[in-house]
C-alpha cells in the first residue's frame, strides 16, 4: 500500500466529531443510526433518522447542535457526524460479509475490525452473538422520551 | 521512511508532536501505551464482544428478549431504557478531556436475570444491570444513580484502559504495518490481542474489578451526569448507603469489584451537599413503582 494512502487513512481514521464546517460544506454519518431532530435538542419530536455514510449538508451551527439538509432536514447533534468518508459496516455473518471491497476495508479503520470479530467468533463457537445483534437494533422514541421526561420533570440534556 | 511516515501520521494526530525523528520516536512510545487511540470502530467490536461474554456469563438470561427481538421494549426494561437515554444524553452536556465518542450504535440497557446486586459497562454504551441492583434502587433517582455511574465508565473509556499495554503495542504494530487487506499473520495477531483484550476487560468487569481512582472517578462523573439530567443528587448517597448495608453483611456481586461503599459515601457526599435541591415529582415516583414492582 502507497504510504500517502495509508497516511491519509490513518489521518482520517482518528477524525471524531469535528469542529463547525462552513456552511454549504458536506457532513457524513459516523454513527449507525442517529436521529435529525426537529429542534436543537435530544429529546423532542424527530425529522427522521439517518445511517452510517449518509451525507448531508451543513447549514448552520447552535452550540453542538447542526442544522443539516438533505434527505432529512434539521438538527443532529455534531458527535454524530464527522468530515472523513465511512462506510457501511461489513459486519461478519451480514449479508455480503467478506465481499467487502478494497476501499472498504481501508475506511473501515484498523486494528479491531469486522475481520477481527469473525475470527474471533470462529475461535469461539459457544458465544452467541445474536443477543447483541438484536440488542443494538432497538431504539427509543424520541417523542415517548419527551414524555417521559415532562412527566418526571427532568431536563436531561436539554 | 515508509514506517517513518506511517508512525508520524498517527502521531501527528494523536499526540500533537513535532515531526523530528526525535518526537517520532517519542511518539511512538507513546501510541504503544496509548489505549485510547483505539478508533470508534475498534470500540464497536471491542463492546460487541464484552457484551456477549457478559451475556454468556449470565447464560443469556434478561429481561424482555421479546422486546429486543421485535424492537418494542416493554415493562422494566423499556422504563430502564427510558431512564438510561435520559442519563445518557445528559452525559454529552457534561464533557471532560479524554470522554470517547458517542458510541457507534447508541446506548443500550440491558436487565439481567440475576438477583446479585451488581452493574456492568461494555464499551461501546452496552450497559448491563441485575434485577438485584433494580430491586435495591428504592425509586427512579437511585436508578438514574446506577446508570449514570456505569455511563461515565463508558464515557471514560474504563474497560478499554483495562487492556493490558502490551496487547495494544502488537494491535498498533498491526495497525501500521499490515497491509489493506490482512494477511493470515497479521490477522492471527490482532485476533490474539483482542482475544486478550477480551480476558483483560472481563477479569476488570468481573473478577478484580477497576482501581479505586477509576471507580471514584465514575461516582464523581456520574453524579454530575444525574444532576444534569435533573435527578436527585442526594439519591446517589442513598444508594450508596444501601450498598454499605449490603456490604457489612455479603459479599461477591459488586462488593468483589468495588471500593467501600462508606469510602464512595465520604467521596461524594461535600458534591452532593453543594447541588441544586431537587423535588421529586409523584410521577417519578409511581412511575418507578410501576414499572420495577408491579405497583399501580
Amino acid at each position: 500500500m502507497r504510504p500517502r494512502f495509508l497516511i491519509a487513512t490513518l489521518l482520517l481514521a482518528t477524525g471524531l466529531a469535528i469542529a463547525a464546517p462552513k456552511a454549504g460544506s458536506v457532513v457524513t454519518v459516523r454513527v449507525l443510526t442517529a436521529k435529525v431532530m426537529k429542534a436543537p435538542k435530544f429529546i423532542g419530536p424527530a425529522a427522521g433518522d439517518v445511517s452510517r455514510g449518509e451525507q448531508l449538508k451543513f447549514e448552520e451551527a447552535k452550540g453542538d447542535w447542526y442544522r443539516v439538509s438533505g434527505a432529512i432536514s434539521g438538527w443532529i447533534h455534531k458527535t454524530n457526524l464527522t468530515e472523513r468518508q465511512v462506510t457501511l459496516s461489513s459486519k461478519p455473518g451480514a449479508e455480503g460479509a467478506g465481499a467487502a471491497s478494497r476501499d472498504e476495508v481501508e475506511l473501515a479503520g484498523r486494528g479491531f475490525t469486522p475481520q477481527v470479530e469473525g475470527e474471533y467468533r470462529q475461535k469461539n463457537p459457544n458465544l452467541d452473538f445474536s443477543h447483541v445483534d438484536k440488542i443494538e437494533k432497538t431504539s427509543i422514541d424520541p417523542g415517548e422520551l419527551e414524555a417521559f421526561v415532562a412527566e418526571g420533570k427532568l431536563g436531561g440534556g436539554q | 521512511m515508509k514506517r517513518a511516515l506511517l508512525v508520524a501520521a498517527l502521531a501527528a494526530v494523536s499526540c500533537k508532536v513535532n515531526l523530528t525523528p526525535e518526537g517520532i520516536s517519542k511518539a511512538y512510545r507513546g501510541i504503544k501505551e496509548a489505549r485510547k487511540d483505539l478508533t470508534p470502530e475498534n470500540e464497536y467490536y471491542v463492546g460487541r464482544a464484552v457484551a456477549t461474554n457478559i451475556l454468556a456469563k449470565s447464560n443469556y438470561k434478561y429481561r424482555d428478549e421479546s422486546g429486543f427481538s421485535s424492537g418494542k421494549l416493554e415493562g422494566m426494561t423499556a422504563y430502564v431504557n427510558a431512564v438510561g437515554n435520559v442519563v445518557a444524553m445528559a452525559s454529552l452536556e457534561t464533557p471532560h478531556d479524554g470522554d470517547r465518542p458517542t458510541p457507534l450504535a447508541g446506548w443500550h440497557f440491558v436487565v439481567l436475570e440475576d438477583k446479585t446486586i451488581n452493574a456492568f459497562a461494555a464499551p461501546g454504551g452496552y450497559i448491563f444491570v441485575t434485577a438485584g441492583a433494580i430491586e435495591q434502587a428504592g425509586n427512579e433517582d437511585e436508578l438514574a444513580a446506577i446508570l449514570a455511574h456505569e455511563v461515565a465508565h463508558v464515557r471514560r473509556g474504563h474497560a478499554l484502559g483495562s487492556i493490558k499495554k502490551s496487547r495494544m503495542a502488537g494491535v498498533m504494530k498491526e495497525m501500521l504495518d499490515s497491509s489493506v487487506e490482512l494477511d493470515k499473520q497479521a490477522l492471527g495477531t490482532l485476533t490474539e490481542a483482542f482475544d486478550g483484550a477480551m480476558d483483560d476487560m472481563m477479569d476488570s468487569l468481573l473478577v478484580k474489578g477497576y482501581s479505586r481512582d477509576t471507580e471514584f472517578e465514575a461516582d464523581s462523573v456520574g453524579l454530575e451526569i444525574m444532576l444534569k439530567a435533573g435527578y436527585d443528587g442526594s439519591a446517589f448517597v442513598s444508594y450508596l448507603k444501601k450498598l454499605n448495608a449490603h456490604q457489612a453483611t455479603g459479599s461477591g456481586g459488586f462488593s468483589a469489584t468495588h471500593p467501600k461503599a462508606s469510602d464512595r459515601i465520604s467521596k461524594l457526599e461535600k458534591k452532593v451537599a453543594k447541588a441544586p435541591k431537587v423535588t421529586v415529582p409523584k410521577a417519578r415516583i409511581n412511575r418507578f413503582k410501576a414499572a420495577v414492582l408491579g405497583v399501580e
